[in-house]
C-alpha cells in the first residue's frame, strides 16, 4: 500500500526528508522548501522593495537552485527586487569554462542579466597562470582571496545593493567546525551571521543558511533543473576537507547535527578581552583589510615579483606600503562610477514619472 | 619507551605552518641541555626528568590561573577520581603539591585539605572494581568518598516523587514542540540500581546515554563536593579531552552552555543555587603527555569503560569526535593546543546570564530554542498553516490529566534528547527538585512560549501542594 505524504495526507508520498525523515511527496516538498527559505529571508529581514541583488552563480547545484528559487520568490511574494547574475571566472580550463556555459543557460531560462568578471580582467593573472608559478599547494588561498574581491567589484560595476550566494548549512556547519579546528576566534564570532555587515560594502548574505545540502540536490532533481557538478580540476588538500570528513560521518549518527552545530555556534560569544583584529583600507587599493595592504594586493605583489610565498608563509621579506603603478582599479574609483550610476538611473525614473514634456535634452 | 621523535610530517600540509623541530644539533634534552632526550611533545624534546618537572609545573601554573580568575578562599578541595589515567595523575600532583606547601615556609597552605571523590558505575558496567581505585587514593594517604550512579534515585522523605516522561516531541508532525511530563511515586519496589537501568535502557541512542551519563556524575561529583564541606572541585579533564568535548557539544547544539561545560571554571557545578566551584587544572596536558607521566612516576590507574568503549566509530558522538581529533592531532601537532586555547577565549554570551536552568542538565537553557527549531522547519500544508501560536497544545496528544509541559524548563539539547526517550521513562530525582526550585522561585520569564502561562503556572503551583496525594 503506497505510503500517503505527511503533510497533505492526499498525494503519494515518493522522497523522505533529509531534514526531518518525513514521508512527502513532489509538490509539497516543493513547498516546506521554497517556504523555509523566505521565511529565512522575511525572519532576517534581508531585502527591502528596490533592492539590485546579485546572485553570485558559478553553474553549480546551489547557485542554480538559488537563482530559480530567488526569482520564484520574487514573484510570489512580490519581493520587489531587481534580480541579477554575477559569475566569476578564474580561468580553469575544463572547468570554469564549462560550468560559465551553465550560467550563460541560466541567463536565457530564468531571463535575468548576467555579468562575467575574470580574474584574468581584473587582476591579469588566471587560475591556470597562478597555479603554474605557485604549484598545487597553496593555490586555493590565491583563488578565495581573489574571488571574493571579484565579487565585491562585480557587484559595485553592476551597481547592486546586495550580493546572495548559495552557501548551505552543511557550509555554514563546516566552516564553524573548520575554525574550531584552527582556533580562528575572530572568523568563529562571524561566520554564523546570515548577512555581514557591509562596512561601506555591498551586504553579502546566505538564504539558504538553514538549507541542507541533500535537500537542495533532491530539489534540483526534482525540478529538473540544468547544472554543473564536477570537482575542481586543482582539487584540493585543503584543511576543509577534514572538516567536511567529519561533518559526513556525523550527519550519518546524527542527522540533525548539521542544525545542532549552527544553534551551537550562534550561541558562541567571543570574550571581552580579546583582541580582534580592526578594519582598516588598503593603501592600494582601498579594499577592506586588517592590515594597511590587502591581502589580493600582497599576493599580487608576490605574483609579480616571482615570490610565490609572499603572504601565504611567513617570509623575511616585506610588502612596501602605498600605491604603486600597476596597481588594481581602486576601489573609490569604482564607487564614484556606481553612484553616478545610480543618479543617472535615479533621474531617469523620476523623469518618467514626472511625465515631463522635455525632449532628449533631459539626461 | 620513547626513543625517538615523531614521524616526520606528511607531504601535503596544507595552510598550517610545519613544526619545527627545536634542540641542539646534537639532540639533547631542550631544558637541561645535559640529559639525553626520552620523548618529544611537539616537537620539542625532553629528557625524562626535565618532562616530569615540567609536567609539574603545568598543573601548578594552571591551578593557580584558575585561582586568580576565580578565587575560592582557603578551599577544601575534592579531587574528582575516576580511576583513568588523567583523574589519578590529577590525585599525585594534587596531593604532591599539598604536602611541599605543608612543608614549607608558608604560613597558611592555599588549600585546607584534600579528599578524593569517585562515582561507583558498576551498575551500568561490569567488571568494575571500586575498591581499586579506593587503593589509589590509600597509596598516598588520601581519604576516598564514593557515590553509586543509582543514588540519583534513592527517594527520601514525604515528598519523594519522579518526573515521568508522558510525551517529547519536536518537529515532524506536530504543530509545536511538547514535552510533557507528569508526577509518579516511583515504583519503591524495584531497586534504585534497576530504575537507573530502565532510565538508561530507555534513552534513544548511546550519544544520549553518554550525555545522561555526563550529567549524573557532575551533579553526584557536586553533591559530594558539598557532603564532603568541600568548596572545590578539580575536574580530571585533560587537554585532548576539552578539545574534544568542545567539538561534541558543539555538534548536540550545546553552543549556549559550552564556556561552563569546558571551561577553565566552572563557577556553580551542579545548579546555580547550590553548585560548588569546579576547576580543570589538567587543560594543558595532553594524553601523551599524561601517560608517560603516568608511566616515569608509576602511578597506577585503571581503564574505565562507557558505552561505546570498542565500538566503532560512528557508535555515538563523543566517540566519533575522539576518534577525529586525536586523528587530526597526529598529522597537524597543534591542533589540541590549539582547540584549547579557543576554548579559553569564549564566554557565555548575554542571554546565558541571565537564563533560567535546565531541569535536566542544569546548565542555562536558551529561551527560544523551540522557537527557533520550529522556524526552520515547515510542517503543515499551506491550508493548515495560519495561525502558528494560539494552537492549544493538548490539541492533538491524549495525556492524563495530571501532566504539566516543561518546555520552557529544558535546554536545547535537552529537548532533543528527550524527544528521542520512551514515553514512560523516568527522569533522576535532582529533575524534580530543580523543577521544584524554578517552579516556586520565580514565574518562568519567556512566558510567550506558554499559552494561559498564568493559569497554567496556578495550576502547576496547586498541583506540587497536592501532589504527595496522587495515587
Amino acid at each position: 500500500m503506497p505510503r500517503q505524504c505527511d503533510i497533505c495526507h492526499e498525494a503519494r508520498a515518493i522522497v523522505r526528508r533529509p531534514k526531518t525523515g518525513q514521508s512527502i511527496c513532489k509538490e509539497c516538498f516543493f513547498y516546506v522548501f521554497e517556504t523555509e527559505v523566505h521565511n529565512t529571508i522575511v525572519e532576517s529581514k534581508l531585502f527591502k522593495p528596490g533592492d539590485r541583488v546579485g546572485i553570485g552563480a558559478s553553474g553549480g547545484k546551489d547557485s542554480t537552485v538559488l537563482a530559480y528559487v530567488m526569482k520564484a520568490l520574487n514573484d510570489r511574494y512580490n519581493y520587489g527586487l531587481d534580480l541579477y547574475l554575477l559569475s566569476v571566472d578564474e580561468g580553469i580550463s575544463g572547468y570554469r569554462d564549462d560550468s560559465l556555459e551553465t550560467v550563460k543557460r541560466n541567463k536565457e531560462q530564468y531571463g535575468l542579466p548576467l555579468l562575467i568578471v575574470s580574474y584574468e580582467q581584473l587582476y591579469g593573472w588566471s587560475m591556470d597562470s597562478i597555479v603554474a608559478a605557485v604549484g598545487r599547494k597553496n593555490n586555493c588561498t590565491f583563488c578565495g582571496v581573489f574571488r571574493r574581491q571579484a565579487l565585491d567589484r562585480g557587484a559595485l560595476m553592476l551597481d547592486l545593493d546586495h550580493i546572495v550566494t548559495g552557501h548551505n548549512a552543511d557550509d555554514v556547519a563546516e566552516t564553524i567546525l573548520m575554525n574550531i579546528f584552527r582556533g580562528d576566534i575572530s572568523r568563529l564570532g562571524r561566520c554564523t551571521e546570515i548577512a555581514t555587515s557591509g562596512e561601506g560594502y555591498v551586504v553579502r548574505s546566505k538564504p539558504f543558511k538553514y538549507a541542507y545540502e541533500k535537500e537542495i540536490v533532491m530539489y534540483a532533481y526534482l525540478r529538473r533543473l540544468d547544472y554543473f557538478s564536477t570537482e575542481c580540476t586543482y582539487s584540493p588538500n585543503a584543511y576543509r576537507g577534514y572538516a567536511r570528513e567529519f561533518l559526513k560521518k556525523l550527519e550519518r549518527v546524527r542527522p540533525s547535527a548539521i542544525l545542532d552545530i549552527i544553534h551551537s555556534g550562534e550561541a558562541m560569544h567571543v570574550a571581552k578581552d580579546v583582541q580582534l583584529p580592526s578594519l582598516d583600507r588598503c593603501q592600494r587599493c582601498g579594499y577592506i583589510s586588517s592590515n594597511s595592504v590587502c591581502k589580493a594586493c600582497v599576493l599580487l605583489e608576490g605574483l609579480e615579483r616571482g615570490i610565490p610565498k609572499l603572504g601565504i608563509s611567513r617570509t623575511k621579506q616585506d610588502v612596501e606600503a602605498g600605491p604603486r603603478e600597476n596597481d588594481l582599479v581602486h576601489f573609490e574609483k569604482l564607487r564614484q562610477e556606481a553612484l553616478e550610476m545610480r543618479r543617472s538611473r535615479q533621474k531617469s525614473e523620476s523623469c518618467q514619472q514626472s511625465a515631463c514634456a522635455c525632449t532628449e535634452n533631459c539626461s | 619507551m620513547c626513543d625517538a621523535t615523531d614521524t616526520p610530517a606528511m607531504e601535503s600540509q596544507p595552510q598550517l605552518q610545519k613544526e619545527r623541530v627545536v634542540g641542539t644539533p646534537s639532540k639533547l634534552c631542550v631544558k637541561c641541555k645535559a640529559a639525553k632526550p626520552s620523548i618529544s611533545i611537539r616537537r620539542s624534546l625532553y629528557c625524562r626528568d626535565c618532562f616530569v618537572r615540567a609536567s609539574v609545573t603545568k598543573f601548578r601554573t594552571a591551578l593557580s590561573k584558575s585561582r586568580k580568575r576565580m578565587p575560592v578562599a582557603r578551599a577544601r578541595v575534592m579531587v574528582a577520581l575516576s580511576g583513568g589515567a588523567t583523574s589519578s595523575a590529577m590525585l599525585q600532583l594534587m596531593a604532591d603539591y599539598q604536602r611541599m606547601e605543608l612543608k614549607g615556609y608558608a604560613a597558611e597552605p592555599t588549600y585546607a585539605s584534600v579528599v578524593a571523590g569517585h562515582v561507583d558505575e558498576s551498575a551500568l558496567f561490569s567488571g568494575y572494581d571500586d575498591a581499586q581505585i579506593c587503593d589509589i587514593a590509600a597509596a598516598i594517604d588520601i581519604e576516598c568518598r564514593v557515590a553509586r550512579l543509582e543514588d540519583v534515585f534513592a527517594l527520601e522523605g514525604d515528598r519523594a516523587a519522579l518526573l515521568e516522561l508522558v510525551h517529547a516531541t519536536i518537529a515532524p508532525g506536530t504543530t509545536r514542540d511538547q514535552f510533557c511530563v507528569q508526577l509518579t511515586r516511583g515504583d519503591e519496589s524495584k531497586p534504585a540500581r534497576e530504575q537507573l537501568r530502565a532510565l538508561f535502557a530507555g534513552l534513544g541512542s548511546a550519544t544520549d546515554r553518554e550525555d545522561m551519563l555526563d550529567i549524573i556524575k557532575s551533579f553526584l561529583l557536586a553533591r559530594l563536593a558539598r557532603q564532603a564541606q568541600c568548596e572545590l572541585l578539580l575536574l580530571g579533564d585533560s587537554g585532548t579531552r576539552i578539545a574534544s568535548k568542545l567539538v561534541s557539544l558543539t555538534s548536540r547544539g550545546r553552543g549556549f552552555s559550552l564556556p561552563l561545560e569546558v571551561g577553565a571554571e566552572t563557577p556553580f557545578l551542579g545548579s546555580s543555587s547550590s553548585g560548588v566551584m569546579a576547576y580543570r587544572p589538567m587543560r594543558d596536558l595532553i594524553m601523551k603527555e599524561i601517560a608517560f607521566f603516568n608511566l616515569w612516576t608509576r602511578q597506577p590507574s585503571v581503564v574505565v569503560p562507557t558505552f561505546t568503549t570498542g565500538a566503532p566509530e560512528t557508535a555515538s558522538i563523543d566517540r566519533l569526535t575522539e576518534s577525529f581529533v586525536v586523528g587530526l592531532d597526529r598529522d597537524f601537532v597543534s591542533t589540541v593546543p590549539t582547540v584549547c586555547r579557543t576554548v579559553q577565549k569564549l564566554e557565555l554570551c548575554p542571554e546565558a546570564l541571565t537564563a533560567a536552568q535546565c531541569i535536566v542538565c542544569s546548565m542555562p537553557a536558551e529561551a527560544n530554542a523551540q522557537a527557533w527549531r520550529n522556524r526552520l522547519t515547515v510542517n503543515v500544508a499551506p491550508s493548515e498553516q495560519s495561525l502558528e501560536h494560539d494552537i492549544a497544545p493538548s490539541a492533538d496528544i491524549q495525556s492524563p490529566l495530571s501532566s504539566f509541559g516543561v518546555t520552557a524548563h529544558l535546554c536545547y539539547s535537552c529537548q532533543s534528547l528527550l524527544h528521542f526517550a520512551k514515553p514512560g521513562v523516568a527522569l533522576p530525582a535532582f529533575c524534580l527538585e530543580n523543577y521544584r526550585e524554578q517552579a516556586t522561585a520565580s514565574p518562568p520569564s519567556d512566558a510567550e512560549n506558554d499559552i494561559d502561562a498564568d493559569s497554567q503556572q496556578r495550576r502547576e503551583s496547586l498541583r506540587l501542594r497536592i501532589e504527595e496525594f496522587f495515587i
